[in-house]
């Protein structure tokens, strides 16, 4: 099954004269786990919330399972599971009521043993009040509530935020048990890229209202590269080679960030610049995100010259 | 079966080529042979909390470079040394990389029988840790 479960076209959206999310068009097949990443107030919780018909575009459209975002059927609805960014719960209800409430939205579909085996796991008890438990607590619980009814799709907007490593292992736990069952998809934003890069297959990279990248991880993985160039003399000034995103020079050396460029194209620029030799720089996951979105020429918050 | 995969994320590394050169490593050392199953590719995603498709992908390269055989239904297995590959440009890539290990070595100021008896030394913890017989 490679069909699409989520798709945008030309989504649009401005909160007064400000705009907030630009023309953003993606499809994101079933199947995948999808880690959507960007800076703060790049746009990701107001794209969730547009996808999930929660606020009105100005412009542009979105499809979940099918269906017209804006015009989501009840049928629809509990096919979708969804984490609110801060994990916010009716904080007067008990555990089992908040369980019990939800599942009047998943009938027939409710998996309750799993829900009380989960809430046993964290050492909770279900008579305990939402509005007593704690930030990693509250997280848990909802934890559980996204996973009871075993959705089709699961959207969680950073739900990791504030969670100690333990409480954030088992979201991702959570994330592969669920993904482990035929045809689901999730769809997570996340600030902490070694947990994307642990359990997305997929990436969606936002940038300032703009989707900049919406490839498999490993795409993106390898296309993104840093190459330090050594000179005899002065590097150029002028740089011709596709898919060149910044550079940085140096009295003899000069580093070039690419994107999508091949290694013969590489050598090929390393011979006609007269470059002397060069060498890939290596880079992980965090550090491609930095340079792939960092303003043009920008990298390093401090200038780091003479010390 | 004395394989143990442990995984960082945040490495410059991609988590799939981690499992595909620990796994490489495990058989040259002979912590695992010929016949030995591979841990199906859910259980091992479960147990390293890792996307099942990282896995799977892992297993395509092995099996690709010979090294694993997937049998339909019943798993991966290590394969017969004798039916692996030796792809000539695999051999040409190697022969590289140990022209850069000799340069570096010259450099160093050692000399040729230094590098030959350090490179035995290093060859014999490969050798050295067969698997016990069963």
């Amino acid at each position: 099954m490679t069909d699409t479960v989520l798709e945008t076209q030309g989504l649009t959206k401005y909160f007064g004269s400000r705009m907030v999310l630009d023309n953003m068009t993606v499809k994101i097949p079933r199947g995948c786990i999808c880690g959507f990443v960007g800076r703060n107030g790049s746009g990701k919780t107001t794209a969730i919330k547009l996808l999930l018909g929660l606020l009105k575009p100005t412009a542009g459209s979105s499809k979940l399972l099918g269906c017209d975002s804006q015009q989501l059927s009840p049928q629809i609805r509990q096919r979708v599971g969804y984490v609110s960014e801060g994990h916010r719960l009716i904080r007067w209800m008990s555990i089992a009521e908040i369980a019990r409430f939800q599942s009047a939205f998943f009938p027939g579909q409710w998996d309750g043993k799993f829900f009380r085996e989960m809430i046993e796991y964290f050492g909770l008890s279900k008579k305990q009040k939402i509005k007593h438990l704690s930030t990693g607590e509250r997280a848990q619980v909802s934890l559980a509530l996204a996973l009871a009814p075993n959705p089709e799709l699961l959207v969680m907007d950073d739900p990791t935020l504030g969670l100690d490593a333990a409480i954030r292992r088992q979201f991702l736990e959570g994330m592969i048990r669920l993904i482990m069952q035929q045809g689901r998809t999730i769809l997570f934003s996340s600030h902490i890229l070694g947990d994307v890069e642990r359990v997305a297959d997929r990436i969606l990279v936002i940038d300032k209202g703009a989707i900049r990248v919406d490839c498999s991880l490993e795409q993106f993985r390898n296309a993104v590269k840093k190459v330090r160039f050594v000179f005899s003399q002065p590097p150029p000034a002028k740089i011709n080679i596709e898919g060149l995103l910044r550079f940085k020079t140096s009295e003899k050396e000069l580093e070039l960030v690419l994107v999508g460029t091949g290694e013969e194209k590489i050598a090929e620029w390393a011979k006609s610049a007269g470059a002397m030799d060069y060498q890939p720089v290596n880079m992980n996951l965090e550090d491609q995100f930095i340079e792939y979105t960092a303003p043009a020429g920008q990298t390093k918050l401090f200038s780091w010259e003479g010390i | 079966m004395a394989l143990w995969i442990q995984i960082t994320p945040g490495s410059d590394e991609p988590i799939y080529v981690q499992i595909v050169e620990q796994v490489g490593e495990a058989i040259a050392k002979g912590q695992i042979i010929a016949g030995d199953k591979l841990p199906a590719v859910r259980k091992l995603a479960a147990e390293l909390v890792i996307n099942p498709n990282t896995v799977a992908r892992a297993y395509t390269i092995l099996e690709q470079s010979g090294l694993v055989t997937t049998k339909t239904g019943s798993g991966t297995f290590v394969a017969d040394p004798k039916l692996r590959c030796k792809d000539a440009t695999d051999v040409n890539i190697l022969c590289e990389r140990i022209d850069t290990l000799i340069a570096r070595s010259l450099n160093l100021g050692l000399e040729p029988e230094d590098i030959i008896s350090m490179f035995k030394a290093r060859l014999a913890k490969f050798s050295k840790t067969k698997k016990p017989e069963r």
